[in-house]
């Protein structure tokens, strides 16, 4: 009898919820972070700024991520006891909260993976284009970074219910800016590209081969995605593949 | 100091100071104690971050070839003038820099080793994964017995229309490049084909099994060696492609370019 009444006195089921709550967030904070080291999450993010600056903090991206997870059940536990102690009894405040605080969870979890595929970016991109000795080059990874960064925060903000058409707008424009401007200057690119996988698989015309293409003869002495180099006896062509189909090919025959 | 006295004048009045493979904390070092003095650095990858930096294709291992093949690749890139004396820091016995030697820079001394890796028609590093290639294979052989092979870099097309294939070209059809990861391997099987490997400017291996057919008139290879060599030598020479030839009988790797022996190695010596 006596335990019955105390098993429906709030306090204490509140009580008990908050312990489980603790206890499960714990859990799966262990869980999850077994699971992203798994998953290879630690090497993956190694060298990007976000770590470097998490190892500074005496921490890591894994840790991080686990314990926002840990932290967003032990948030829902709290809420959940306050909720069954009838502490503040106001139900609106309640709902609004409970479609909240998820919200909240996935704008954190976008903004931290955003944070690091950016930086993540930037080094990939950056190592791709070092060999690249300009200095205007350095721009690309920067620019390939702050985008990224730009859609995650418009995501994340998106997520938390702020008004963010204008930034979509902004976004759809930058999108079909990049997209024209690719177009138009990669389209030689794509065209001959294209070809030039045709080229490599069918093989046609082989290194050593005696060709025409267009108006030039000679000796094909090297056949890659975007051109095909014919030498004569004085001069080496470099011919983008697209000619290839425009033009049409010969093979030389004496 | 008293020995400064006696050893200071092996690096006194230099005009440069040449580092062969130095670690990040030695360069630094360097660099930090004497700003005036040009610092050069030889290694096969630019750990260091060097401005003035001129890549080794392989560790030689005799001082006196790596020493040579650097001033070489000095002159030609103009990080020295003729006639400049450097002190050149290289490492002889146990692996860091140990060894301090003043040589005089020499335009007539030059034996063209720089010009095979970086004035040949094929890239560099097609040049040098060959290289690479080919010491592994004398040092190794296939299973254990020596091998020969002959490897024609370079200028390709010429040089198809200058063999006939001696059986199916395995490589037809196919997009291997050296420095692959699987060719070390396919290419140590094939070797105990007959005839040569072909591998275009981009490094792509165009065929295997290849006869040469150069007109062998006017090339100069030193009498002993074998038909392999004296193909070798002479392709080189109807051609602008280089010639890589690991010999069966005395194991030595040889480099030909226009007809003519630029380069002779020992495999077992790397």
């Amino acid at each position: 009898m006596e335990l019955q009444v105390l098993i429906e006195e709030p306090v204490v089921v509140a009580a008990a919820v908050l312990i489980l709550g603790v206890a499960v967030g714990y859990l799966v904070g262990k869980l999850n972070k077994e699971l992203l080291t798994a998953a290879g999450l630690g090497e993956a993010v190694e060298g990007t700024p976000f770590e470097r600056s998490a190892q500074s903090l005496g921490t890591s991206t894994v840790e991080l991520v686990a314990r926002v997870s840990s932290w967003f059940i032990y948030g829902i536990a709290v809420l959940t006891a306050i909720h069954i102690a009838q502490i503040l009894d106001t139900d609106d405040f309640w709902i609004r909260l409970t479609q909240f605080v998820p919200r909240l969870f996935v704008a954190v979890i976008v903004l931290i993976g955003g944070l690091i595929v950016a930086d993540k970016a930037e080094l990939v991109v950056g190592e791709r284009l070092r060999s690249v000795k300009l200095p205007e080059v350095s721009l690309i990874p920067q620019v390939v970074k702050y985008s990224i960064l730009y859609v995650a925060v418009v995501i994340a903000l998106g997520q938390v219910g702020v008004n963010v058409t204008a930034l979509l707008i902004l976004l759809a424009v930058y999108a079909a800016g990049i997209i024209v401007v690719g177009t138009v200057a990669f389209r030689h690119f794509l065209v001959s590209s294209a070809v030039g996988i045709y080229l490599l698989l069918n093989q046609p015309y082989g290194i050593g081969d005696e060709i025409r293409i267009g108006d030039q003869v000679g000796i094909v002495q090297e056949v890659d995605l975007f051109v095909t180099k014919i030498e004569s006896d004085a001069e080496e062509y470099v011919v983008p593949n697209r000619k290839v189909f425009e033009d049409g090919m010969a093979r030389v025959r004496d | 100091m008293a020995l400064d006295d006696v050893f200071g004048d092996i690096y006194a009045n230099v005009d440069a100071v040449a580092l062969f493979s130095p670690s990040g904390s030695y360069y630094e070092r360097l660099i930090g104690a004497d700003e005036e003095v040009d610092v050069i650095v030889f290694a096969t990858e630019n750990d260091v971050g060097a401005d003035a930096f001129v890549e080794l294709p392989i560790e030689f291992d005799e001082v006196e070839e790596r020493v040579k093949f650097g001033i070489e690749g000095a002159l030609e890139q103009e990080l020295i003038d003729d006639g400049d004396v450097l002190a050149c820091a290289t490492e002889v016995f146990d692996g860091s820099i140990d060894t301090v030697s003043r040589v005089r820079a020499d335009e007539d001394d030059r034996l063209g080793i720089y010009d095979l890796f970086a004035k040949s028609r094929a890239e560099p590093e097609v040049i040098k994964s060959v290289l690479e290639l080919v010491i592994e294979l004398g040092k190794k052989g296939q299973k254990g017995k020596p091998v020969g092979a002959l490897f024609v870099v370079g200028d390709a097309g010429k040089v198809m229309n200058k063999s006939r294939p001696l059986s199916y070209n395995p490589f037809e059809k196919s997009h291997v490049h050296v420095g692959d990861p699987i060719v070390n391997v396919m290419l140590k099987e094939f070797s105990r084909l007959d005839g040569a490997f072909v591998i275009s400017d981009a490094g792509k291996i165009v065929s295997a099994y290849r006869y040469l057919e150069p007109s062998a008139e006017g090339v100069d290879i030193p009498k002993g060696l074998g038909t392999r060599h004296m193909a070798g030598g002479a392709i080189t020479r109807d051609t602008n492609a280089i010639t890589i030839v690991l010999s069966e009988s005395d194991g030595l790797v040889r480099a030909f370019k226009g007809g003519e022996i630029i380069m002779e190695v020992d495999p077992e010596a790397y």
